[in-house]
């Protein structure tokens, strides 16, 4: 027990049960900070807990019960952190926790099955989970909601079963178990009727893959409000696809102003992407200290705090660009003084594909067990241009090159240059020698450049580690499975011994 | 019945990817073009001097190093395709012109390309973005998409006439083998069929798979032999179905379905006369390429096409062909691991059962059948259990 990284060892405090055998002692300063943040983790669920709305959401909604397990998810995400990394976890993490409770609060107000806002109800626009909000900046008196975005996506998140029962459910119902569990799961809750059934109209998109694709359609029947389907090109990198990118923005932003009956104000969504622009610049700025020896907001932290700004936030919550600035000032303190990010920065990694969503603490298990530092993951490796400002016409086509760049279709879609060949740019520009490639069993996009990707990395020089995994149904690949891959590699292959050698092997099945 | 003039000379084409027909045109100097998806029009493939191939990986065995290349959850038609290219089994071909549809098929097409498959000289490959809905904005992408990456390349890179002209003689080549394929499939509706699922489908299938000017007195002989076929006063059938889904390179799936009791009346899957056989009817003062790619936006039945419209086309698309053909059920197959039909195969199930009343088999299955025992069975309890539903109805009747 001690101040320093590393000090104890990290494996003990699994217990084989949900909860862990105690908290971690990081020094008196460290653990104080820590619990102070903790307890305002329960300070905000209990806030949001007062409101009878939510209060009744816990019942009606079963996937509701996850979220208590949000505490031990900073937990997992916090082991091992120390001195201003725990700060950069936490002051990003904490944000989106109060975001997906200002959303969620909405979402049971306008439930007919709860608060009943009838008012608020005529002003939601339901987004599909993987599509980004940055449209409705252009309507300020409008609401932007995604409904599977608490009942699926962060649910995963904070417990690792929390879908099975959903995933079974589309299962019955024939669709097919070797699919992406995503948008299954989507389905799944859909089947149950357990998704909020608010909104005027609802904007749905080709999102991340063809599974994705096919699950908004079974669902745009179930739930019964007009639904634009968004088109986005395929293969997004190629000039000739950009003014159909752009014609169907417009036509989206057609849909809603027939629906909603308000229009598209370009003022308002111009102030709001030059926030989002701001973010983007402070993104570019962790980047380079991510190059540098010393990275501090690297892999998981990040991708879910970007996810978060990127997709969900917009540039509309001022609160975001508020952290973006706090974030990179800590970025550069933590610089400034060599602070590591490690007990000891062996390999300089990159995440590849999409993770495991019941594993999203891995990235620090790499970190604390073996010396693995990702630096950065595919997700978040999106788009950085910056959006015009002041020419609609210009404007609409960055806002569709930004809807083609979205989270996880912007590798998933838009084939090999973006899928393969920009990952061994990427280790470039990081000084990465390692990548983890996350093999996600139901992604058909990425499983299909399986032996492209062993040969090029072969040609690169770069360490390939594949980390096979089920996204949201942890039954077939577990955590203990994705660590063994890893562990497997790193004695056989590179002859190295764990920094940690309690995390080699432990047992967390149980574990939310 | 007697057997078809023609049929076995065409069931042997098709034991082959690089088969005879496409011997004697590649001999003639005419371009090999690699088809891998019905969203890419085939009158633009089928220009005077080149021809589309649909690839297919007839007689397949080990998919060993496809599933190396893209592990074994992938759609096994895209394996064994991919393993049939490291086989060295496409080197006829002078390209491939794919559409980015299916996410699966694309990275077939992407993993030939990069592991340098196709070593004919001047070999290449493009991937065009086609439309996901069906409207007014779609088209014209189409059309732009279809102008760039089918027919600027073969004009600059082989000087194939792209002009109007040309693309009527296109639209004119194609309409005459749907039209043929149309007449001979109609008989697939009378009461007691003189030509059997399986046989049309060989003959459908090598109209993707070869030129298909060659095609054209083959059918015509069929058509006329047809006329005067006499079919079995006692057919072995016990049963009438739609055939839909996922595509089926490979008549045998037929064969088994029909050696288990089932008439495959109607084929609408990928490679099936439903879309794929029919004729392109061009509109009056639009322009030529916008009137192929219209009717293949519109007329178009891919679960790709993800509009609510078009989702729910689809179910009243098959309604009218089981009625059209006197279905008494239908088949949704899927190859194992499709996502797209993994999907559609389980929700328009439940609607051509719930809401259009058909009894619904639905199945999915590896890419090369063979005498898929576990299969036959289904079938077979299927059709039984269509029989037992009539002789009920017959009974409260």
């Amino acid at each position: 027990m001690g101040k320093a990284m590393g000090s104890e060892p990290l494996g003990k405090f699994y217990s084989g049960k949900k909860a862990k055998r105690r908290r971690e002692w990081r020094g008196f300063r460290d653990t104080w900070y820590d619990y102070v943040h903790w307890l305002g983790i329960w300070k905000t669920l209990i806030g949001f807990m007062l409101h009878l709305n939510n209060l009744r959401a816990f019942f009606r909604y079963r996937w509701m019960v996850n979220y208590l397990a949000v505490p031990d998810f900073f937990d997992r995400h916090t082991e091992g952190l120390r001195g201003t990394q725990l700060r950069i976890t936490r002051t990003a993490l904490e944000l989106v926790v109060t975001d997906m409770c200002k959303s969620m609060g909405v979402m049971f107000r306008a439930d007919p099955a709860l608060g009943n806002d009838k008012a608020l109800n005529e002003r939601l626009v339901v987004f599909d989970e993987n599509m980004m909000s940055e449209i409705m900046n252009g309507f300020p008196n409008l609401k932007w909601v995604s409904v599977e975005v608490p009942a699926v996506y962060t649910c995963a998140m904070m417990a690792q079963d929390s879908l099975f029962y959903y995933l079974d459910k589309a299962q019955e119902y024939g669709i097919p178990s070797d699919v992406c569990p995503m948008p299954a799961a989507e389905f799944g809750v859909s089947l149950e009727d357990d998704y909020p059934r608010i909104g005027k109209c609802a904007i749905q998109c080709n999102t991340t893959c063809d599974g994705s694709l096919m699950g908004n359609g079974l669902m745009a029947a179930r739930m019964g409000i007009p639904t634009f389907q968004l088109a986005v090109p395929i293969r997004h990198d190629e000039d000739s696809v950009q003014q159909y990118a752009a014609e169907e923005i417009r036509n989206a932003i057609s849909f809603i102003e027939e629906q909603t009956g308000e229009t598209f104000d370009w003022d308002a969504f111009f102030t709001s992407m030059k926030d989002f622009n701001q973010e983007t610049a402070h993104l570019l700025e962790w980047y380079e200290v991510s190059r540098s020896p010393y990275p501090q907001f690297t892999d998981n932290s990040l991708s879910l705090y970007r996810y978060a700004v990127y997709m969900a936030a917009g540039g509309r919550e001022k609160e975001f660009l508020r952290r973006d600035q706090k974030l990179t000032g800590l970025v550069m303190k933590g610089y400034e003084r060599q602070e590591p990010c490690a007990v000891a920065l062996r390999h300089r990694a990159i995440t590849w594909g999409v993770q495991a969503a019941y594993y999203t603490a891995f990235a620090g298990w790499l970190t604390n067990c073996w010396g693995i530092v990702p630096l950065v993951d595919m997700l978040t490796l999106c788009s950085t241009r910056e959006v015009n400002t002041e020419d609609p016409e210009k404007a609409l086509y960055d806002l569709a090159y930004l809807y083609e760049k979205m989270i996880m279709r912007s590798r998933s879609n838009g084939g090999y240059e973006v899928g393969v060949a920009d990952l061994w740019r990427y280790c470039e520009y990081f000084h990465a020698d390692m990548v983890i490639m996350y093999a996600h069993m139901g992604c058909k996009s990425m499983s299909g450049y399986h032996g492209l990707f062993e040969e090029e990395a072969r040609k690169h020089g770069i360490h390939l580690v594949w980390a096979t995994h089920g996204l949201m149904d942890a039954r077939g690949v577990g955590r203990k499975d994705m660590r063994t891959e890893v562990n497997r590699y790193m004695r056989t292959v590179l002859r190295e011994e764990p920094l940690d050698p309690s995390l080699e092997d432990f047992d967390d099945g149980q574990a939310w | 019945m007697k057997d078809l003039r023609h049929i076995y000379e065409l069931e042997k084409l098709l034991q082959e990817a690089h088969n005879e027909l496409i011997r004697q045109a590649t001999d003639r100097g005419e371009i090999a073009i690699g088809s891998v998806c019905s969203l890419i029009p085939e009158p633009l493939l089928n220009l005077p001097g080149c021809f589309s191939v649909r690839l297919r990986a007839p007689r397949t065995g080990s998919m060993e190093m496809g599933t190396y290349y893209m592990t074994s959850i992938m759609c096994e038609a895209c394996r064994a395709i991919l393993e049939r290219a490291i086989e060295g089994g496409y080197q006829f071909l002078d390209c491939i012109l794919a559409p980015d549809a299916c996410a699966q098929m694309n990275r077939c097409v992407e993993n030939i390309e990069h592991l340098r498959l196709c070593d004919k000289d001047g070999f290449f490959v493009t991937y065009a973005d086609v439309p996901m809905k069906s409207d007014e904005t779609a088209l014209r992408h189409y059309v732009r998409q279809m102008r760039q990456y089918i027919l600027d390349p073969l004009a600059e890179r082989f000087h194939i006439d792209t002009s109007d002209s040309a693309l009527q003689k296109g639209v004119a080549l194609h309409n005459r083998i749907c039209r043929l394929l149309t007449d001979i499939g109609a008989y697939r509706a009378e009461q007691n069929p003189r030509i059997t699922g399986y046989e049309f489908a060989v003959l459908c299938l090598v109209s993707y798979c070869c030129p298909k000017e060659p095609l054209i007195p083959v059918l015509e002989g069929t058509l006329e032999e047809l006329g005067n076929r006499q079919p079995d006063s006692r057919p072995p059938y016990r049963a009438r179905v739609v055939l839909a889904g996922s595509e089926i390179d490979d008549p045998e799936l037929i064969r088994l379905i029909e050696e288990a009791g089932a008439l495959v009346v109607a084929d609408r899957f990928c490679l099936g006369a439903f879309p794929g056989r029919e004729e392109i009817v061009l509109r009056e003062k639009e322009d030529i390429l916008t009137g192929i790619c219209r009717h293949y936006m519109e007329g178009g039945q891919c679960p790709r096409f993800m509009n609510t419209d078009k989702i729910n086309e689809r179910h009243t698309y098959m309604d009218r062909l089981a009625k059209r053909f006197h279905a008494d059920g239908i088949i949704y197959q899927q190859i194992k691991f499709c996502d797209y039909w993994g999907y559609e195969r389980a929700y328009a199930s439940r609607i051509m059962r719930e809401e259009f009343g058909y009894p619904v088999l639905s199945i999915d299955r590896p890419y090369a059948v063979g005498n898929a025992g576990q299969l036959r069975t289904r079938v077979q309890a299927f059709v039984e259990s269509m029989e037992i539903k009539k002789i009920k109805n017959r009974s409260r009747n």
